[in-house]
């Protein structure tokens, strides 16, 4: 942020990095830095246990399924879901730190949308938490957008051809959700009811809602 | 040319890593963090950005500087905790001596709950009574300005054949190896966001309007595409692609 660097890319040509003193066990390589970070007061433990605490109990896919069900029992919210979906979040309290512009697909019977991030592990984390593992992976990342329909053949999710895919490749900072069709047979369900049919996966588009039951 | 983690389209890689239960379905409920070492990396790395002294462009550029070798035998924490090491040093909040000096101490099972009695916080550090705030704002990459988009929705483009980041050799751009060169239509405007390949490099925001462009599979994939029908989007940055004439 303070230097120009103009003719090469940082510590490329260095030769001795930094992180190639850390030790091989992970955990006391964590152990080391956050240790360090604390006697220098650079970092508050209080803040880390905060952060954890959020994402582990308030900030998860539990909120996007609040925003899916709000969409499936509510015409006009859908309608705002689709056409500015970070204001339309906003309206549910959900919102900031990587969804700050937000972009919300639709399946119908004749697209399934689905999300990636190429390079790295872009997410929406005000609706859906911290990414889980597959996401992150190389393989995900790597073939999700070739060979879309053979990836989503592995979560057990199997497209009619005649189905078009949309892969969302998550390249800038804008995020992605899908907003499922709602399962058949849920016409009497409730908007609390419905949330609890929402998956993880079907928010990304690896996955469907649950059957009613 | 491009760096390891450009992977999208890459040939090579098996299954997606499920878990799966006993009716052979996909488990669905992965804990937030798997580990407790994994929530502690994660929330290290967010608290040591909060100091100011990068922005999330320059941290994905420090991971994606890895060597190698590293990028693909760490795992993704590994990876960041790596990278946040290097970007301690470099920016100067922490010595390489520290470093040594720590890691010696946590090996040798020394880290002395005492060198972290009664410290006094620096000016900078992300105090927990504001953590619900500032994750609240985010990071906005959205900037107000007076660009006007040049290319409308609808408009055929074709994208750079190379690297569109010119002042740094393989440095930071948001462009990937398999959508360049490639023929793709104008979907939707974003309004103008920071730049990474700019912003990356210390070298400003640079606020540049920003697209969503459609590409087909076929022009993506050729003859490999699964069915002739799919898409594939990618938010793409002005300065990417030119009008296809």
């Amino acid at each position: 942020m303070n230097s120009k660097e103009n003719n090469h890319s940082h510590h490329d040509h260095e030769h001795d990095h930094a992180h190639s003193h850390l030790p091989s066990d992970p955990e006391l390589r964590v152990k080391a830095i956050e240790t360090l970070l604390l006697s220098k007061g650079l970092i508050d433990p209080n803040t880390l246990d905060e952060l954890i605490d959020t994402y582990e109990n308030n900030i998860g896919p539990q909120n996007g399924a609040k925003v899916v069900a709000k969409a499936w029992v509510d015409k006009d919210y859908k309608k705002r879901l689709l056409e500015n979906a970070t204001s339309a979040i906003r309206e549910l309290s959900y919102q900031g730190r990587q969804g700050e512009n937000m972009v919300v697909v639709e399946n119908t019977p004749e697209i399934h949308n689905v999300v990636v991030c190429t390079l790295c592990s872009c997410y929406p984390w005000p609706v859906l938490g911290i990414p889980p593992t597959w996401y992150k992976s190389d393989e995900y990342r790597s073939r999700a957008v070739r060979e879309p329909r053979k990836v989503l053949s592995e979560f057990g999710l199997n497209i009619d051809p005649k189905v078009q895919i949309k892969v969302w490749d998550s390249t800038a900072e804008l995020r992605y959700l899908v907003l499922p069709m709602r399962p058949f047979g849920s016409e009497n369900m409730n908007e609390a009811e419905l949330a609890e049919l929402v998956t993880r996966n079907s928010m990304i588009g690896t996955g469907l809602p649950e059957n009613v039951k | 040319m491009s760096r390891l983690h450009d992977m999208g389209g890459r040939f090579g890689n098996g299954p997606i890593p499920l878990y799966k239960n006993e009716n052979n379905k996909v488990e669905d409920n992965e804990p937030t963090f798997k580990y407790d070492w994994h929530a502690k990396a994660w929330a290290v790395t967010l608290a040591a950005g909060a100091l100011g002294q990068w922005n999330l462009d320059i941290s994905r550029h420090y991971r994606e500087c890895l060597p190698p070798k590293d990028y693909m035998n760490f795992s993704y924490y590994e990876k960041w905790l790596a990278a946040l090491t290097n970007l301690l040093v470099d920016k100067k909040l922490v010595s390489l001596d520290e470093i040594k000096k720590f890691v010696d101490l946590a090996k040798t099972n020394n880290l002395d709950p005492e060198l972290i009695k009664n410290i006094k916080l620096d000016q900078r550090t992300w105090l927990a009574k504001d953590v619900q705030k500032t994750l609240g704002w985010g990071g906005p990459s959205l900037r107000s300005t007076k660009n006007e988009p040049i290319y409308k929705i609808g408009d055929n483009i074709i994208t750079l054949k190379h690297n569109p980041n010119k002042d740094v050799k393989g440095g930071h751009t948001r462009l990937p190896t398999y959508a360049m060169g490639k023929i793709g239509k104008v979907y939707s405007y974003n309004g103008s966001h920071v730049l990474p390949d700019t912003n990356a490099h210390g070298n400003g925001e640079t606020p540049t309007p920003l697209y969503t462009v459609e590409f087909k599979a076929m022009e993506l994939w050729g003859a490999s595409a699964e069915n002739e029908n799919d898409l594939v989007y990618l938010d793409l940055w002005q300065p990417y692609f030119t009008l296809n004439t």
